[in-house]
């Protein structure tokens, strides 16, 4: 940073590697192949060609969590599978997103009240980034939870400010 | 065969623990309360010879039940003293199928296992076993096979109780 310290106007480099990386980061975000109910299957339409996830770059399903940056909640999370979730996530390396795809990831969805395996919200065991509403949700919806999820990796900052001196 | 045919059959060939039949019936239109019943007509069997009636089941000509559909339990009510095990057989053969009810104390839930007569009924014994509490004495292997090990309860019974937690996941 030395080098080029003070040579352009202020501000200007680091905004410029933050702009590149979040580009990088929001145009190839890889999801995990991970389906547990009736979610999956939309999520699978929207892979497919009609919807086409990969003109956001987020088509390269990845058959491990160690390539992949987003996994897609995309169905009922029991608790013999929230402790899997937890592995898996625990395996995925940073930067990594979470998605809870549909009403059963969000909060227990139809089986709330007497589910008595259902975990009441992927948020109880990972942390979510984004929330998509329907049961299932409409493909449309998949992919505006995706864009959603671009515009939070675009305001984010890589470089960290350099602590305040007195 | 219809039921009436496969119910004769049965008796005439003297199957252990056959204890009759129940048909559904409409209801009596005097009395109000009476709804009849719907759904359809089983044989009731005495659950101490459980296996030997299906046994004979399988072993005879007429009615060769090879194949076991279906095997669960019903908890009527929570003040019932009793469990019902129901069992659906099938015969590819004569293309007749077949009702089987067991009445269980639930003070005793212990019952034989068909797994050595139908291959097919282990998982669903398994399930059932789960489920119910219900054990199946011989069941070759008596593991959960839906829920976790270490689950506590059985869930599809009516006075069954929801977790608080799992596993340090809050369930409230």
């Amino acid at each position: 940073m030395s080098l080029i310290e003070n040579r352009f106007e202020e501000n200007l480099l680091t905004t410029k590697v933050d702009w590149l990386i979040n580009w990088a980061r929001l145009s190839s975000i890889w999801p995990m192949t991970f389906g547990l109910a009736c979610c999956a299957i939309e999520m699978m339409a929207v892979g497919a060609a009609h919807h086409d996830l990969d003109r956001f770059g987020a088509g390269a399903f990845r058959a491990t969590p160690r390539q992949a940056d987003l996994m897609i909640v995309a169905g009922t999370v029991n608790f013999k599978m929230a402790e899997r979730i937890k592995r898996l996530y625990d395996q995925m390396p940073f930067p990594k997103y979470v998605m809870a795809m549909g009403a059963c990831a969000t909060g227990g969805g139809p089986y709330y009240k007497f589910g008595y395996t259902v975990v009441k919200g992927v948020d109880r065991v990972v942390p979510v980034d984004v929330y998509i509403a329907g049961c299932p949700p409409r493909p449309e919806a998949l992919m505006e939870g995706l864009m959603k999820l671009q515009e939070k990796i675009r305001n984010t900052s890589v470089i960290r400010k350099p602590a305040r001196t007195a | 065969m219809d039921f009436q045919g496969i119910y004769d059959r049965l008796r005439a060939i003297e199957a252990p623990g056959l204890q009759g039949c129940d048909l559904p019936r409409a209801g009596d239109p005097e009395d109000k309360k009476d709804q009849g019943r719907s759904g359809d007509a089983f044989v009731l069997v005495d659950p101490a010879h459980w296996v030997d009636f299906f046994k004979a089941c399988k072993s005879d000509e007429k009615l060769a039940f090879e194949q076991v559909v279906d095997l669960s339990a019903t908890d009527p009510a929570k003040d019932d003293e009793n469990f019902w095990v129901n069992v659906q057989l099938l015969s590819l053969r004569h293309k007749h199928r077949l009702p089987v009810k067991a009445i269980l104390p639930k003070s005793v839930s212990r019952i034989a296992s068909l797994a050595l007569v139908y291959r097919a009924a282990q998982w669903h014994e398994r399930e059932c076993a789960e489920m119910f509490g219900i054990t199946f004495d011989g069941h070759p292997d008596p593991r959960n096979i839906l829920l976790p090990d270490d689950w506590a309860g059985w869930p599809l019974r009516k006075d069954y109780e929801f977790p608080k937690e799992y596993h340090g996941i809050s369930c409230e």
